[in-house]
């Protein structure tokens, strides 16, 4: 187990440059999710810190060694791929026991460790199989097995669970999540799906064109997200974001809409251009308030999901409670100003 | 409704199987002639009209083969010169496939393809020379070294579609492993290209096998190949056209019987790299 520190980590292929000096400090024992929309570079960073990616410029610390320039099996780290990489000519045994195999540990060890991370994973009737023989499910725990049998400084993980179908998504998230609890090896997560990055992480780091977003906990980026960016990437169904401005204590928009702030923030903003955040999840239905014309409803049982139309402007509401609500309807909605984020609309940073 | 279905269905495989029998009916009439050649006497060969099942079968025609030559040595040359240039070419041309698609170094993969269209007769003299001057001629050696041309460039470039399929991943995760690039290329991507390394063999075998114009030029009375040896019959002993369908098809047999086994390998070997990751 190790730290990961990250400093002023560059990447240009030629010209272009797709990671523009990146810092990041990792805890020992952390789990780190870094997420991000395709083509954000969290993949590259992710290999770059395996040493699969040469480094354009900065250093890399694992522990107290810099290993920028190390190739990657000096690491002693360990890595998750999202088409599981398994070798298609070794049996699951002998899948797991490779990296054990090359370091020329003894049969007996490695046959001990391997049945170990087998009992972990629920492996121990498939370690004489194939990975072709293997369901998607049962070779991503392979592909862990491989990972927890070297018993590495670092775990990196890369998409892992895109390839599996939603139920066995969430079921592996929940066993990752375990295994990490239970072993404790600092981990580094890619994904690009911000409900993974939200359920499994200690810390997310908010990737975008190659710059953090914003580095912090789960709930924190959910509460207080730092620019438009983050609000509108964490947090499912999205935010809603409305330009206007403040007046007279409330927030207008050109279309006449009018919406609550609290009043600490209002006294202050007069004048200036803002983005006006709302979550869906925080908006509620009410007899009076903000009208608005239903253009949307989808109902999943435990919620609703439902689209308006306020004086132009596109709202989307997620009530949990059950109510009659259809296509055309006009219905009320009050907004908590405790809930409201504002943005500057030049910068997209949070006020 | 399901009669005529059953009717159509039976009458869309008849039509393509007579298709498929039009297309290989030249090849085919020309095996069975051969077979009924080598089965006749010169009386019957020479017969007008011709005819295809003699009354009297010449199975003499076989025995002549070894009899009046040296046949067996002939295919003791072919099987060693065949099978080192074989066997050298994979040693050669598996690592250099490897290097070429890890390295997307397309460029020598074309040298190499160059090299095997430039017409053999026009480097044989220089490099018959050059034996002489080195002492090789009247050995196998200067036939194995030049069969190379042929038997290198379907390694190398077989090769080349196969490790290309190899998902990179699996490199990754070896070298992440603790692999060395060695360890990578050994343990990882060599096995995985077995199927490759099989259909390269065989084509290679069968190329290098059927090779005349190099034997012809390089080869003395001891160290003739199989190929020559047959086109030797037909110099010598005038035009006995049974014994020589005898020795061709003597000559044929090994391939023939190599190619009908692995014919599934031998498809999947040349359309490999067509379908990316098929």
């Amino acid at each position: 187990m190790a730290t990961v520190n990250i400093q002023n980590i560059q990447k240009h292929y030629g010209a272009v440059k797709v990671i523009h000096g990146i810092d990041i400090d990792i805890a020992d024992g952390e789990f780190v999710v870094l997420v991000g929309p395709s083509g954000c570079g969290k993949s590259t960073l992710l290999r770059m810190i395996a040493g699969l990616e040469e480094v354009s410029g900065g250093e890399i610390h694992i522990g107290s060694r810099e290993v920028s320039n190390m190739p990657a099996r000096d690491r002693d780290i360990a890595m998750v791929f999202q088409n599981y990489a398994l070798y298609p000519h070794m049996t699951v045994a002998d899948n797991m026991g490779f990296a054990l195999k090359l370091k020329k540990v003894p049969a007996a060890e490695i046959q001990a460790k391997v049945k170990r991370a087998a009992s972990i994973l629920g492996l121990e009737a498939l370690l004489d199989r194939y990975p072709k023989q293997l369901s998607g499910g049962q070779r991503q725990r392979v592909a862990m097995g491989r990972a927890i049998v070297r018993d590495p400084q670092v775990f990196l993980f890369d998409e892992p669970l895109s390839n599996l179908d939603a139920k066995l998504r969430v079921q592996m998230r929940g066993e990752i999540k375990t295994m990490h609890q239970r072993i404790g090896t600092t981990t580094i997560y890619v994904t690009h799906d911000q409900v993974e990055a939200m359920t499994m992480a200690d810390k997310i780091v908010v990737l975008h064109g190659g710059f953090i977003e914003q580095i912090g906990a789960p709930l924190e980026l959910y509460d207080r997200p730092a620019n438009i960016f983050v609000a509108g990437f964490i947090g499912s169904p999205a935010m809603n974001f409305i330009d206007g401005w403040v007046e007279e204590g409330v927030f207008r928009t050109t279309k006449g809409l009018i919406l609550p702030l609290p009043q600490a923030v209002a006294e202050k903003m007069g004048g200036r251009d803002l983005v006006y955040g709302i979550r869906p999840e925080h908006i509620r239905a009410s007899t009076q308030g903000i009208e608005g014309r239903v253009t949307l409803v989808e109902g999943t049982g435990s919620e609703i999901f439902t689209r308006l139309d306020a004086h132009g402007e596109d709202i989307a509401c997620l009530f949990r409670e059950r109510f009659d609500v259809r296509f055309g309807d006009t219905v009320f909605i009050e907004i908590d100003p405790s809930k409201v984020h504002l943005f500057d609309k030049q910068t997209g940073r949070r006020i | 409704m399901a009669k005529r279905l059953i009717r159509r269905k039976t009458l869309d495989s008849l039509g393509l199987l007579f298709v498929a029998f039009i297309m290989v009916s030249p090849v085919i009439l020309f095996f069975l002639w051969m077979i009924s050649l080598s089965l006749k006497y010169e009386i019957d060969n020479g017969a007008y009209p011709p005819i295809l099942f003699p009354e009297n079968v010449a199975w003499s025609n076989y025995l002549k083969v070894f009899e009046e030559n040296n046949f067996l040595l002939y295919f003791w040359n072919s099987v060693l010169v065949t099978g080192t240039a074989t066997l050298l070419a994979l040693v050669i041309g598996v690592p250099s496939g490897y290097g070429i698609a890890r390295l997307k170094a397309e460029k020598s993969a074309v040298v190499i393809m160059i090299a095997r269209m430039t017409p053999g007769l026009s480097f044989l003299i220089p490099l018959f020379l050059l034996f002489q001057w080195t002492g090789l001629i009247g050995t196998l050696w200067p036939q194995i070294i030049i069969h190379l041309v042929v038997t290198v460039p379907i390694v190398v470039w077989i090769m080349i579609g196969y490790f290309e399929t190899t998902p990179m991943e699996l490199e990754e995760a070896a070298s992440i492993d603790g692999a060395t690039p060695w360890q990578v290329f050994r343990l990882v991507a060599l096995p995985i290209a077995k199927p490759g390394i099989v259909v390269s063999f065989i084509l290679a075998l069968i190329f290098s096998w059927n090779n005349f114009v190099f034997g012809i030029v390089l080869a003395n009375r001891e160290t003739r190949t199989l190929p020559v040896a047959v086109y030797n019959m037909l110099s010598f002993e005038q035009v006995s056209w049974g014994p020589l369908a005898a020795a061709a098809l003597i000559v044929t047999l090994p391939v023939l019987l190599l190619t009908m086994f692995a014919q599934k390998q031998i498809v999947a070997g040349l359309t490999a790299g067509a379908v990316k990751g098929g």
